[in-house]
């Protein structure tokens, strides 16, 4: 499978918000273990903002996978940029609980009256299967954006 | 929940490139029928009939009989094994969002 044919299926979500909260703020409540647990509302264990740290999440378990995310911090900025793997689920499962191995990018922007926080959750690999993902990459650039808006609508 | 086909068989049908043009042209159409389906695809009807069989099977598509003819239509939750992770992360981060919006306004006091 070619880079750019991965990149071109690869799928993800992208959320953005204005905060009226300086970035410090914002970043606080981000890097905080106390406080990223209660807005994430899930708890986390390990947590420090420093490269290479490990630390996971505790989730829903579906099936055979127990319900932890785990993660590493791949790239920390104060009050600018926080970077970390996610990966979790079971091969066993299929859609909720299925194997994912995704990044977690979170972009803090000074504007007036507060911080423009964005997250991008990227990596969604769709299908997971590699020679049927071959097969099939052209005719999901047509199908996904209509069965994507279907999923999204939930 | 629905009991979705595995997700190996969705994929598995979907790799055929003939098979994949039909699901396409149902998806682009309310409801077709075989003849509609088959006229301008470069296969036969029996093909295209056999196609028809394992999209049904694989939960993507519907059928509907009127009189002698039946109309085929997607079924939308038949790609929903696929965009499950996909889309329960597109809700979660959404209302965290909105959850960490109040965490900011009640430390700040």
């Amino acid at each position: 499978m070619t880079a750019a044919a991965l990149k071109a299926d690869a799928r993800e979500i992208v959320v953005e918000r204005v905060f009226a909260h300086a970035p410090e703020k914002v970043w606080k409540a981000l890097t905080t273990a106390e406080l990223m647990g209660r807005w994430l509302r899930m708890p986390s264990k390990g947590f420090v903002p420093v490269k290479g740290n490990r630390f996971t999440y505790q989730t829903t378990a579906a099936g055979a996978w127990d319900g932890v995310i785990h993660c590493e911090v791949l790239d920390v900025k104060p009050k600018e940029r926080l970077v970390y793997s996610w990966k979790g689920g079971h091969e066993s499962n299929t859609g909720y609980g299925a194997p994912l191995n995704t990044v977690v990018t979170f972009t803090l922007t000074k504007v007036d009256g507060g911080t423009r926080l964005s997250l991008v959750h990227s990596g969604f690999v769709l299908p997971t299967n590699e020679t049927a993902f071959k097969g099939m990459s052209d005719g999901w650039q047509k199908v996904v954006p209509t069965i994507g808006e279907i999923a999204g609508e939930g | 929940m629905i009991q979705a086909a595995p997700i190996d068989t969705v994929m598995r049908t979907l790799a055929d490139p003939t098979r994949r043009a039909v699901f396409e042209r149902i998806v682009k159409s309310d409801e077709i029928s075989v003849a509609e389906l088959t006229r301008g695809s470069g296969v036969t009807q029996s093909a295209v009939s056999q196609h028809l069989r394992s999209l049904k099977e694989a939960g993507l598509i519907v059928d509907r009989a009127q009189g002698r003819n039946v109309f085929y239509s997607a079924e939308p939750k038949g790609l929903v094994p696929l965009f499950d992770w996909m889309s329960h992360y597109a809700v979660f981060w959404r209302e965290r969002f909105a959850d960490l919006e109040t965490l900011l306004k009640e430390i700040d006091r």
